[in-house]
Order: structure tokens, then sequence, then C-alpha cells
């Protein structure tokens, strides 16, 4: 609506991932440049993505429910985003907390950053007001969340002295988090509700699924000895 | 302490240098990036001068606040309404104290009852007939701004003493405003406007040599509240249709050596006959003061076509009464007979108005003729030269009777056959060549397709113009375009451009919302700092959890 507006819209943005980079102890470690590097890597992956995405897929625009197999296997790339992920984890050192969430900030803050950013300076700026905003700026809050538990989750799945069925739940989770929005974008459409009714949803699942990855992750953490 | 956050805030990830780019964005950037999410199409009102008198809206651009009839009050204020719910009155107070008005026209113009028709007219007249110093718009129906317009209709209600003081302060906060712009610069004249005049003719054969001249003569132009919707099927449509169909019955029966009458016949399309016939005035001008003669300077009388589709009765309008004997009363008496026979419903009268010299603007198009001393009359199916339905926009192709055009056509065909055949009360149009109906159908619906303000029709190189004189050249001989140029110190026509544009409907919300909006967000984040700050408690609880599953399990 005006600059002030998208004043409102940064701080609603990008406050949460500041909080989250200070109250989580990255900034004694000195994680920054480890947080640049996971961007980076984001990026990369990104544009492997988009050559994919360009090389094998038909340019349809056709909003959702039309081509559901089509959406699906496009998710289905979002795969990389995992493999992506792993590499990150891989080149930072050390394990435990730190390291996790290095990665998921890192990672989710990239996204935010280059995604998010240029849809507000042209929208939210503008004279017509719209909710949109908003909605978008907190659902990066929750996907802020997403990151880190998928983060998390890869970083489980690297590990080699993780229980078979513990192992087999992770990868089943680590799956899902690739299909997970295709799944609500459909389930939304399906019962037809609002998209503040949308972004309660996508808020819910987020946190059952963390609560889920934060049992098994402190599980582990127990066992191997960190705190 | 806070401030040594801040500070490390810009040592570690916000460097100083954004303080300096961040403004330098803003400034660079241009002021309304998004295209509003509700654009319209709209079409602004009449502009032009006419013998220095100025009519129509004489601006065009609007960012204003939207407001309803009822709710407005400062000349910030546009007006956002429908055409039913605008009176004369309103329209009076919005003229003079509002900021800017868009109309919404409803859904069709073809099924209004015949009161809002009337409605319609009235008002027309009532906006055409002065000057008016804001920007006047008029939209086509469409359901988003159908929305729009009641949702500005519901905002009314914030000064409403009836609703609690909770429900006030809830309204005055998140009401949806909406913003009108209409982003273009003042009109400025027009420099190219010339209204082009198409005449042709087709020569009589008399064996004594003595051949007269019959002139026709039909306005092409048509004429509404707005240029781009003015399309005009019945004012002048009518009339240029009955005479292409008379083109071409009688350029059929010249071709042949039999067939030819005793008659030579004038043609002419004229142009600016809704701005005082300029068209006629220029075309005549030429014709009598030409060097070499022209035919139409000894003819028998001048017939000007208008309006014939609007009621059975066709009207003969006279400045003079004809002589009993002359060329015009034989044709008035074919007239009345042709009609008799051909449709006993219809009928046909003389209708006398002298010239007001005292008044500029002519009332029929056969007396600029008549000025001129030429024998003249103008056929139509209006009584008044006054009548509002010359000047409306609900003169649609939907509106127009097709029958009663087709039969009128028939009748004037054959009242014209008669005489100059010299055959009365006989049939002369029968089954071999005979009125064609589809004929006329494809050329009114191609008329009526297109707008045809004379400003519009008055660019260089004009299609219809170029259309017209195509289907001229078919039929005709000697076909040649006049064309009328306003006088460069005294003008007695001037256009302005801008006759459409694009309306943005921003919706907006009051200056408190976002205030309110930042009081919202600072409470989330404060929330979810307090839940960061927990984040240890929820590992530990975890934990727990998996210890007792563990001790359990053991």
């Amino acid at each position: 609506m005006t600059l002030y507006h998208f004043g409102n819209c940064m701080a609603l943005i990008y406050f949460p991932y500041y909080l989250t980079y200070k109250h989580s102890g990255l900034s004694e470690y000195g994680a920054f440049w480890k947080c640049i590097q996971a961007g980076l890597i984001y990026m990369v992956t990104q544009l492997a993505k988009m050559l994919v995405l360009a090389t094998f897929f038909p340019d349809n625009v056709s909003d959702l429910g039309n081509d559901t197999i089509g959406e699906f296997l496009k998710s289905t790339v979002d795969l990389a985003d995992l493999a992506g992920l792993y590499l990150v984890l891989s080149g930072i050192p050390g394990k435990g907390h730190s390291k996790v969430l290095t990665a998921g900030i890192g990672w989710a803050a990239a996204e935010v950053v280059l995604s998010r950013t240029v849809l507000l300076w042209v929208g939210a700026r503008g004279a017509e007001f719209d909710w949109i905003y908003i909605q978008k700026c907190l659902e990066s809050n929750i996907l802020l969340v997403q990151h880190i538990i998928t983060a998390t989750l890869v970083w489980l799945w690297s590990r080699h002295d993780l229980k078979q069925n513990i192992r087999s739940a992770v990868s089943i989770l680590l799956l899902l988090t690739s299909y997970k929005s295709l799944l609500l974008d459909l389930l939304i459409s399906f019962i037809g509700a609002s998209m503040w009714m949308g972004l309660l949803i996508k808020a819910t699942t987020t946190l059952i699924y963390g609560m889920f990855t934060l049992v098994i992750y402190a599980g582990l953490a127990q066992i191997i000895g960190i705190f | 302490m806070w401030f040594e956050e801040i500070e490390e805030i810009f040592k570690g990830y916000l460097p100083y240098y954004i303080l300096i780019f961040l403004p330098i964005f803003i400034i660079v950037s241009p002021v309304n990036p998004v295209t509003g999410s509700s654009e319209f199409p709209v079409y602004r009102m009449q502009q032009y001068d006419l013998h220095g008198i100025a009519h129509g809206c004489r601006s065009a651009g609007i960012n204003l606040e939207a407001k309803s009839l009822t709710g407005w009050s400062t000349p910030r204020h546009c007006i956002v309404a429908k055409l039913g719910d605008l009176t004369v009155d309103s329209f009076k107070n919005i003229k003079l104290k509002a900021g800017a008005l868009l109309i919404m026209l409803p859904n069709n113009l073809e099924n209004l009852s015949p009161e809002d028709k009337q409605h319609l007219l009235i008002l027309e007249n009532a906006m055409i007939a002065q000057e008016i110093s804001i920007p006047v718009y008029f939209s086509k129906y469409s359901p988003e701004l159908e929305t729009i317009v009641r949702d500005i209709d519901m905002n009314l209600d914030t000064n409403d003493m009836s609703k609690s003081a909770a429900e006030g302060i809830i309204n005055s906060i998140a009401a949806n405003g909406y913003q009108i712009v209409v982003s273009s610069s003042s009109p400025s004249l027009r420099n190219d406007a010339k209204i082009a005049t198409i005449h042709g003719y087709i020569p009589g054969y008399s064996s004594d040599g003595k051949i007269q001249t019959i002139v026709i003569v039909a306005h092409y132009d048509s004429f509404g509240v707005a240029p781009e919707l003015s399309f005009g099927a019945d004012s002048n449509g009518s009339g240029v249709v009955i005479l292409l169909e008379l083109i071409r019955l009688f350029s059929g029966l010249y071709a042949e050596q039999k067939t030819r009458g005793k008659f030579n016949l004038v043609f002419a399309l004229t142009g600016g006959g809704k701005i005082n016939y300029q068209g006629s005035k220029k075309w005549l001008e030429d014709q009598l003061d030409s060097v070499d003669g022209s035919i139409i300077q000894d003819a028998s009388y001048v017939m000007c076509l208008d309006t014939l589709a609007a009621n059975d009765s066709i009207y003969m309008h006279v400045s003079k009464p004809p002589k009993e004997g002359s060329p015009s009363s034989l044709f008035y008496k074919e007239l009345k007979a042709a009609a008799h026979n051909i449709h006993p419903a219809a009928t046909v009268e003389g209708v006398h108005k002298k010239i007001n010299l005292a008044d500029d603007i002519l009332g029929w198009e056969h007396e600029r003729y008549s000025i001129r001393r030429l024998p003249a009359f103008t056929l139509s199916t209006l009584k008044s030269h006054k009548d509002f339905r010359k000047y409306t926009i609900s003169d649609t192709r939907g509106n127009l009777d097709s029958d009663r055009l087709m039969r009128n056509t028939k009748i004037i065909a054959e009242a014209l056959a008669r005489q100059i055949y010299g055959v009365p009360s006989g049939e002369i149009f029968g089954n071999s060549w005979n009125i064609d109906n589809k004929h006329i159908a494809a050329w009114i619906d191609f008329l009526a397709k297109q707008p045809r303000s004379p400003q519009i029709l008055s660019t260089k190189d004009n299609l219809l113009v170029a259309t017209f004189k195509d289907t001229f050249n078919k039929f005709l001989r000697d076909v040649r375009i006049t064309n009328a140029v306003p006088d460069k110190r005294d003008p007695d026509f001037q256009f302005y451009q801008l006759s459409s544009g694009t309306v943005n409907v921003y919706s907006v919300k009051p200056a408190v919302f976002d205030l309110v909006l930042t009081i919202g967000i600072v409470i989330y984040l404060l929330i979810l700092y307090l839940l960061i700050e927990r984040i240890p408690l929820l590992y530990n609880l975890a934990c727990s959890f998996t210890l007792n599953a563990k001790m359990k399990v053991n």
C-alpha cells in the first residue's frame, strides 16, 4: 500500500529469522558465513532444479487441480532440495544443534531473500492493498520452521547409527517433505478453505511435523551425547 | 543495551551502506509499480466546441477516492454511481462540487424499461447541455465494478448513528476504500479534424433535354453523451441505410436505357450532422459558389433523410410550405399514397417550422438548404427536431426496429420512383427489382457496430468514409469527398483528444489500518520471541519423552 506497509511486511518476514539466529546461539559461533554458504548452495540447487523443470516439463501454468500428476512430478524434482541440504550439512563441521540450525536457517534465509523480497518490493509498496502480502510473510515464517525440520531430517538420515525402524520413519518423513506443499494445497483447494484457513492448516501440520522430528532428534542426540 | 544490539546488526549483516542505497532505490523506483487489480475501459464524455460555445467535460485525469452518490462531500471525491441512480439534480450538484464522476451503464441498454429510457434521455440531454469542469467517464457494465459500487455504498454507513461505537471504530479502521485513477493529461485540441462529405450522382435522360435534379442527403454521424458509445443505429444509421438502398435501386434502374428516369439523382452522405450540419454547410457552399456551376443549383428539391425508424408515422419537415404543383408537393402526395398502399397504419404528415435565424443551431438538415433558397425538406419519423432520441447512447442496433426500417425504405423508394417515372399509384418495385432486406440488414449491422461520433470520424483517412466512397464509386459517377475544416481564427467546431481511457481501481485501506497492522505484527513478533526463548524447554520435554520411552523398553 505504502512504504510504511512495505516496512510492516519486511518486519514480519525477516524479524523471525533474526530472532532464530540470535537466540539459537548461532551468532556466538560466528556461523554467519556458514549461513551465506548455505544460501549459495541453495542458489545452485535452485538453478539445477530450474534446468530440469525447463527441460522436462511443458510450460503449463495451469492452476492446481487440472494436472495433478504433472504437479506431482514437479514436486519430485524438489527432492533435489534434499540433496542440496545434504551438501550444506556435509560442508559444516561439527555436530549437534548448531550444525542443523545453521544449515536450516541459511537455506531458509536464502529462499526468503530470493523469492519474497522482490515480490514485496513490487507488490506491497503499491497503492493497492492486498492481504496476500501479509499472508506471504506469515507463510515464510512457517517455511523457516519447515526448513529447519528438513535440515534436521536430512542430518538424521545421514547418520549411520540410527536404528532401522527410526531410519525408515525418517525416510518417509523426508519423502513427504517434498510433496507436503502439493498435498496441502490439494487439501486446501479440496475443502475450499480461505487463505487464512489454509495458513492455519499449514502451520498446524508443520508444527506436528516438527514435534515428530524433535522427538526423534532428541532421542538420537541423547544417545550420541550432544546437548 | 538495545542500542548495542542494533549496532551489532549493522556490523553483522546489515551493512551501513544500506542506509544510502535504500533511499536511492526508493527514489528511482516508479511511483505506482503495481497495475491495479481492477482495470476497466472507460469512455470519456463528449467534449467539443460549437460556434465558440464549449460543450461537455473539460478534463480527463482522475486520482481521487471513490465515494457513493450519497456519501461524497468534497472535491477530493470521485463519485461512482450507476446510471439509474443518478438524477439530473444530483448531477448538477456533482458538477459544481465534486472531483470527478464515473458512471456505470446498465447491463443491457436494450432491456431498459420505458421510464428508464426516458430517464437516460433526459439525463444525457442535461449533461451535454453545458460545460463541465470535472472529468466524467462512463463504463460498461461489469460484475467487478458492480461489486465495487456496492462496497462503496456500504461504507457509507460509517457515520450511521444506529450502529454501536465499537462497530463504527472497526468500520473506520478496516473499511475497504477505493482509489480511482485515470492517468491522462488534460485533453488537447485536435488540429487534424476534418469532416468529410461524400457525394456523387447518376445522370438522368429526357428526350426533350430538360433534366431536373433531385438531391438526396443523409448525415452519417451519430451522437451520444460519450463519443465512443454513440452508435446511432436509428439516428442516423437508418437515413444512411435508406440512402444507400436508394442508390442501389436507382443506379440499377438507370443503368438500363429504357428505365432511365428524367431526373438527375445526386446523393450525398454528409458529416457533422450532429454538430449543426457542418458537412452540409460546407458542401452546399462549395457547390453553389463554384465557378462552373453545379447541377444542384437548380435542384427540384433536396430531400434529407433523418431518423427513419423511430415511429410508424413519417413526417415531412419543411421551412416553407411547398407551392401546389411544385416537385416537393408532388413528392408529398406520392409519399402519402405509397405509405397508404404499403402500410396503411403508417401516416404521412407535413410539419412546418420556420427557420429561427436568431438561433445558431438549426433544427433539421433541410434548413441548411432552405437558407440558400433551395426547395428542401427532411423526412423523419420524429415529430420534433428537439427529440432527445436523436442524441442518445441508447440508440443501438438492438433498439432499432428493422422491420419498420425496411418498410419505410420501401415507402420512400416507391414514392420517389413513382415521381421519377410519372406513374402515380402504380407499384414500381416488385418481384424482379425490389428492396433487398439483406442489403439493408448488412449495412445497418455494419454501421451500428462502430461508434460514429463526429470526432471519431473526423480523423484522417477514416475507414468508414473510405467505405462509403468505395460504395459510391461502385454505383455513382463523379464521386468526390468534400472536407470541412474548421476556420483557423473563428472555428465553427473544435474537437478534443482522449475519448476513451482505462480506469484503475485500487483498493486501499485507511492510514489508521496500517498502524493497527503494525501493532498486530509487533504483538505477533513478541509472542514469537517468547516462543523461541522457550525452545530449550520444548527440547527438554522431548528428551524426557524419549527417555521415558527408553526406560519403559528397558
